[in-house]
């Protein structure tokens, strides 16, 4: 059996982060591995280590420094990846994405796919039902917990309802939350291994599709401050006094007792 | 005539007010353009629901009626979709962001060829697709996004809009369908934890939220009593809902709900800006942390610093007193 992890590389959301003219001016040391992606990699090891799963591939698309990342998934216990290479400075929408890693899933073999259930950065959790759809598999998203029996997964997803259990047959794809675990740190060894473990590279230029402006559907005109909210009051001092003192404010100040 | 659909979502045969949201603001842009704005339920129910989404004023309710609705499947519910897609032909469809939207917002949007704006707080229409804002960056950043082409389908994020009443005469028609249980490609085996008739946290007016500091069973009996004392939901961190003390459908944040009440009360959490993201838009915020320097402050309209098995009783005295007067 083989899972293939869809990774990302990502800002840090807790880098600063400046506006300038509408654009967004970020630190390009601080790129990290999406934790939600992060999570889906540990899903795999997880079950790697009770179950025969054969290899664990992890996927990414990105420019060539995004390599990086690549390497931390492999260091994780990752045993090979797959480096989609975009151009730098061209940013793709989540259709795009989708339709790339369908043209290589399309040409590779794979018994699961995971992803993160979102991008810690634009946080819109498309590209893993949309993948799901362009390569007709079943599919669950927003995972909070796997289980496995005789190859089959059985996916515990929050839903609105509650949690459902559902089962996915293969080959089929599930979006993983980071609610479900907490991603192993890259060990020394971890690391060193990382370096021998093969990364197979992909250029965009070379897969069968055709990414033109049809399929970007969607595109970022500007960024914005947020309308900071200010600090209120600060109470300090005897618990039952402030206590008394807000509950009252909110009643008759904030009105909303 | 263009016509903006509203996906209606049901739960136990109550309207979601998130998607009364939306819809209001589909009836207004409609207005504004010359549009049509219809409303589409799915749901094993449909057509009585359709009768309480009349005080809502679209043109045409297109209801979508089978047993199979009774839980969230994403295969029927697709199926569903596409089918009113087809017979519609909308150049929005709009739902309110939930599990369920997410759930097949994606998939969806690839069925169709079709644009996707996932979790938008503010929308518009152009010429030829929709204009949006987003928070990105764990709602540290707002973008401006735009599509192109029809349908564009999006999901907007709850408290977005008021919802406003509209008389009118709405029609009902019904889309035929039907869906072989052999076509599920997945297999719901378990619903744990429904949540049932509690109120309902992405909809409430009051919310009370308890962090890594209420941890212990004192700390959630206090909790628990101050948001049944005011009528409020409750809700948690993650440091709450990871730990198993409360249910993740609680969970507040960029992993878990948006709220936006009129007061959220947050007892015992930091403030990190994940948790940050998913309730920065509630209109009053009171913090009770026992580190003065914990970031929540910066956004609290109240705060106070102090340990909350101190605070919380006297609180909870007044409120009762306050309550008892009024
Ligand atoms: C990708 C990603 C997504 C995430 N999504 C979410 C999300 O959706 N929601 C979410 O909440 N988190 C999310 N997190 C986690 C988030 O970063 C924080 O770890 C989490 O919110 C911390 O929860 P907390 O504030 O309850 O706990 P802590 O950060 O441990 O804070 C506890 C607070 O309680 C105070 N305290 C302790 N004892 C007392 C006392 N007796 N009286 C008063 N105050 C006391 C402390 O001073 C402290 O400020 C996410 C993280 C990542 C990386």
């Amino acid at each position: 059996m083989k899972i293939s992890v869809c990774i990302k590389q990502v800002p840090d959301v807790n880098a600063p982060i400046q506006i300038k003219e509408g654009r967004l001016i970020q630190d390009s040391d601080r790129n990290i591995l999406n934790a939600y992606d992060a999570s889906a990699v540990e899903a795999a090891l997880v079950l790697q280590e009770e179950h025969e799963i054969d290899e664990i591939e992890v996927v990414l698309i990105g420019p060539e420094k995004a390599k990086e990342t690549i390497r931390k998934a492999l260091a994780m216990g990752a045993d090979k990846g797959t480096h989609i290479i975009t151009e730098d400075g061209i940013s793709y929408d989540s259709f795009a994405y989708a339709q790339l890693l369908a043209a290589y899933f399309k040409e590779n073999e794979y018994d699961y796919i995971f992803c993160g259930k979102q991008s810690q950065d634009t946080d819109s959790g498309l590209t893993g039902s949309m993948l799901a759809e362009f390569l007709s598999l079943p599919y669950s998203t927003n995972a909070v917990g796997l289980e496995m029996a005789d190859g089959t997964l059985t996916v515990k997803r929050q839903g609105d309802a509650g949690q459902e259990v559902i089962e996915v047959p293969s080959p089929g794809l599930v979006t993983c939350s980071n609610d479900m675990n907490d991603p192993r740190i890259p060990s020394l060894k971890g690391i060193m291994q990382s370096k021998r473990k093969p990364v197979d590279t992909v250029s965009v230029s070379d897969m069968d599709i055709d990414l033109s402006d049809e399929s970007i559907k969607t595109k970022i005109t500007s960024y914005e401050e947020k309308p900071e909210r200010k600090a209120g009051e600060k109470f300090e001092g005897e618990p039952d006094e402030i206590a008394r003192k807000v509950a009252q404010l909110l009643d008759t100040e904030a009105n909303v007792i | 005539m263009s016509t903006l659909l509203t996906y209606i979502s049901v739960n136990d045969g109550k309207l979601k007010r998130s998607s009364l949201e939306v819809l209001s603001r589909c009836n207004e842009l409609a207005e504004e353009h010359g549009h049509q704005s219809d409303a589409l339920i799915i749901d094993p129910n449909a057509s009585e629901v359709a009768e309480k989404v009349k005080a809502y004023g679209p043109s045409t309710i297109y209801t979508i009626e089978d047993p199979i609705f009774k839980n969230h499947l994403n295969t029927p519910l697709l199926k569903a979709l596409a089918t009113a897609v087809d017979q519609v032909n909308p150049d929005v469809l709009a739902f309110a962001s939930t599990e369920s939207s997410k759930d097949i917002l994606g998939a969806l949007a690839a069925n169709q060829n079709a644009a996707a704006l996932a979790d938008v707080s503010e929308f518009d229409l152009t010429n030829d697709g929709v204009k949006a804002k987003r928070p990105v960056m764990a709602a540290k950043i707002i973008s401006s996004v735009e599509s192109a082409g029809y349908p564009t389908i999006l999901t907007v994020r709850s408290g977005s809009y008021d919802v406003v009443e509209k008389s009118g005469d709405s029609e009902i028609k019904e889309i035929p369908f039907s869906f072989d249980e052999g076509d599920l490609k997945i297999t719901l085996k378990e619903i744990i934890g429904a949540t049932g008739d509690k109120i309902d946290l992405s909809e409430a007016e009051t919310v009370v939220a308890a962090g890594r500091g209420a941890k212990d069973e004192e700390g959630q009996k206090l909790v628990e009593e101050l948001a049944s004392l005011l009528n409020g939901a409750i809700g948690a961190s993650r440091a709450l809902t990871e730990a198993g003390i409360y249910d993740p459908s609680l969970q507040i944040g960029q992993t878990g709900k948006v709220v936006s009440p009129q007061l959220y009360i947050a007892v015992g959490i930091s403030g990190a800006i994940q948790h940050v993201a998913g309730m920065a838009n509630s209109k009053v915020i009171v913090a009770i942390n026992k580190d003065p320097d914990a970031p929540i402050f910066d956004i609290a309209d109240y705060g106070i610093v102090g340990d909350l098995y101190k605070v919380l009783p006297p609180f909870i005295e007044e409120l009762k007193k306050i309550k008892g007067n009024s």
